[in-house]
């Protein structure tokens, strides 16, 4: 049996049982690459979910949806290894239970589709683990060497270039798991902190204050990256500043429920390099 | 016979252009995004998209554009109006659902106030416009009662010829025919053929859906939850999509100095209804959704006798969760039947 079919037959299972409420997956899309969330709530529809190696976003941000996890029932979600990372830090930033989801795992290492074992975030705790020791195979990494060897006034007009593009649409945001906040720092007009307008000024600080709220808390899933409309490589930022926090603190970024947020801890042994 | 404008004299028409004073503006890569831009040579231009990703209509309405600076002491306020810069301008290469775009809110500006900025800019540009002969499955003009060679909102209509090497030029306006005529001698009378339109099918009934949006029974239905149920609001389709023109005005600087600017807005995002009270009479993304779809196809057309939709299929192709409005009124076609 293909994985696609085991999974859902493990959907059907799981809502015939009334263990879940939801099955948040994946399913056919407008064109024959194209996968979309799919939410499942009854064990009939099973057949619509696909699981394949289109199937990248990660679909964990619906999770905390408002109100979807408010009567304590449970959802299942089809979640990649990034996923499961993000649920860590949505629960250790106690914005869900993770008791209240159940995990279907999958990985897409080289693009094959492989089913991973487990259904809660404890049963991944290994996996996660490795994953922090292991070096990440990013999209782009030779164009972040690139902008590594660059002087810091061509690494400005680099990303001078780039933001200039920036149509404020906010889809990173809205796409990224981890910008769950109901009101974003950018939405707030009294005071207003950050200019709406997307100038180069009001584009970087947007995308610079989105680096900082994200550092040790990005999960690299790409799914900001993905939903840019004009193509900025988002995922460049969130790399270099997870490695700088990895090099820093430690700290890897969702490898448990339990996990204390970098920037909203303090350590006696942390290293002072540029607080003096 | 019909005048053709072969390929290898574009470059020569762009110096003309320029050096009449015109800004010439087209489409073109920009760090790996495509968008239409200002050109110095023809070389630069990028004839063979689909569709840009960017919309034409930043053009006219800029993302983010100042309106006065303000300057607050004891005795005086004091303002200095920005006007919207002044030139002429050709645009080469915009598609039929680009051009018609902007005819589509025409009207809108010019309603009950006739905006400036837009129009300044409308009076001053020439659309030359290329009748497509491809497209991608994302393209629905033909939905909307347009077509790829629809000359709605253009200047100058360019069909390519058949055996790629230029275009049929077709005049359609006084302006277009203004621009034409200083690079008449580099235009050649000929009989080539021109290539084919792309067939685009018909993905809806526009009609049918008018019909079911009007009733009010089908404001409550359970209908636009469903189909909303993973939109994440970003607002993407509507900042890319050539038609859409809400805009907010913000002052950006200190109480006491400033600069007051106009900044593209979108009804995808919940700040866009939200009362100051904490109030947000459009408390969902499904209502949210549902204010897009009516506004384009019903309260729009009652207004302006036009669906506020050109088919460019922009709000598909990017939607980071295949979204768009295509599938929407795909299903309202059907509910209708
Ligand atoms: S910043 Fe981007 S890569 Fe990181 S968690 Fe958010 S969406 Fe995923
Ligand atoms: S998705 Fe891209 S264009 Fe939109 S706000 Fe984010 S960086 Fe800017
Ligand atoms: S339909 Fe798609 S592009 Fe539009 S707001 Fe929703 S998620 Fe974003
Ligand atoms: S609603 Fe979509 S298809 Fe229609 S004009 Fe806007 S972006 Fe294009
Ligand atoms: S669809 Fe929404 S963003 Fe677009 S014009 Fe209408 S109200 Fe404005």
């Amino acid at each position: 049996m293909s994985i696609e079919q085991q999974y859902r037959t493990r959907a059907k299972e799981l809502l015939s049982a009334g263990e879940v409420k939801m099955v948040i997956g994946y399913g056919a899309g407008t064109t024959a690459e194209r996968r979309r969330p799919l939410f499942i709530t009854s064990p009939d529809e099973t057949e619509r979910l696909v699981l394949d190696s289109a199937c990248i976003a990660n679909l964990s941000g619906y999770l905390v949806t408002e109100g979807l996890l408010s009567d304590e029932k449970r959802v299942a979600v089809f979640l990649r290894p990034e996923g499961i990372r993000a649920l860590n830090v949505l629960a250790a930033e106690a914005q869900l239970d993770p008791l209240q989801v159940v995990i279907i795992g999958f990985d897409l290492p080289k693009g094959e589709l492989k089913a991973l074992q487990g259904s809660s975030v404890d049963d991944f705790t290994a996996l996660l683990g490795a994953l922090k020791e292991s070096t990440p195979d990013v999209d782009g990494r030779e164009l972040l060497e690139k902008i590594e060897k660059m002087s810091p006034e061509e690494r400005f007009a680099f990303w001078q270039e780039e933001f200039s593009k920036c149509i404020k649409c906010y889809a990173c945001r809205q796409a990224c798991p981890m910008c769950y906040c109901r009101r974003c720092i950018v939405d707030s007009n009294q005071p207003q902190w950050v200019n709406t307008s997307s100038h180069t000024l009001g584009n970087f600080e947007w995308n610079i204050v989105r680096a900082f709220h994200l550092s040790g808390r990005c999960v690299e899933c790409g799914n900001c990256d993905r939903a840019c409309p004009v193509n900025i490589p988002l995922r460049l930022i969130n790399r270099k500043m997870a490695q700088e926090v990895l090099d820093s603190f430690n700290h890897f970024a969702g490898t448990s429920k339990t996990q204390e947020p970098v920037l909203a801890s303090f350590k006696k042994d942390d290293s002072e390099t540029f607080i003096l | 016979m019909t005048k053709i404008l072969f390929t290898d004299k574009l470059d020569s028409c762009v110096e003309r252009w320029r050096s009449a004073g015109m800004t010439v503006i087209g489409p073109v890569q920009r760090a790996n995004s495509s968008v239409y831009g200002a050109v110095k040579s023809a070389s630069e231009l990028d004839l063979n998209l689909v569709l840009t990703d960017r919309s034409i209509k930043e053009l006219f309405f800029p993302q983010s554009e100042p309106m006065l600076r303000y300057a607050i002491t004891k005795a005086e306020i004091n303002t200095d109006e920005f006007l919207p810069p002044s030139g002429p301008r050709i645009i080469f290469g915009a598609r039929a659902c680009d051009a018609s775009g902007l005819a589509i809110d025409d009207p809108l500006f010019g309603w009950d106030y006739k905006d400036e900025y837009w129009f300044q800019r409308r009076n001053e540009s020439v659309i030359v416009t290329i009748a497509c002969t491809k497209a991608d499955e994302f393209c629905m003009c033909t939905s909307l009662k347009l077509s790829p060679d629809s000359t709605k909102g253009s200047d100058i209509l360019l069909r390519p010829l058949e055996n790629n090497k230029g275009w049929q030029v077709e005049e359609l306006t006084d302006r277009g025919r203004e621009a034409f005529k200083s690079v008449a001698d580099l235009l050649q009378e000929g009989s080539d053929p021109a290539a084919a339109t792309v067939t685009v099918p018909e993905k809806f009934n526009a009609d049918a859906c008018a019909e079911w949006l009007k009733n009010p029974e089908n404001f409550e239905s359970r209908f636009w939850k469903e189909i909303s149920a993973r939109c994440i609001g970003c607002g993407s389709c509507t900042y890319l999509c050539p038609t859409c023109h809400c805009f907010d005005i913000q002052d950006e600087g200190g109480s006491f100095e400033g600069i007051r600017r106009k900044n593209w807005d979108s009804c995808s995002f919940a700040l866009f209804t939200m009362h100051t009270s904490g109030h947000n009479p459009r408390s969902t993304q499904s209502a949210r959704w549902r204010q897009r779809i009516m506004h384009k196809f019903n309260y729009f057309p009652g207004k302006f006798s036009a669906n506020s939709c050109s088919g460019c299929g922009r709000c598909t192709r990017e939607c980071p969760v295949d979204m768009g409005i295509t599938e929407t009124l795909q299903e309202i076609s059907k509910l209708s039947q």
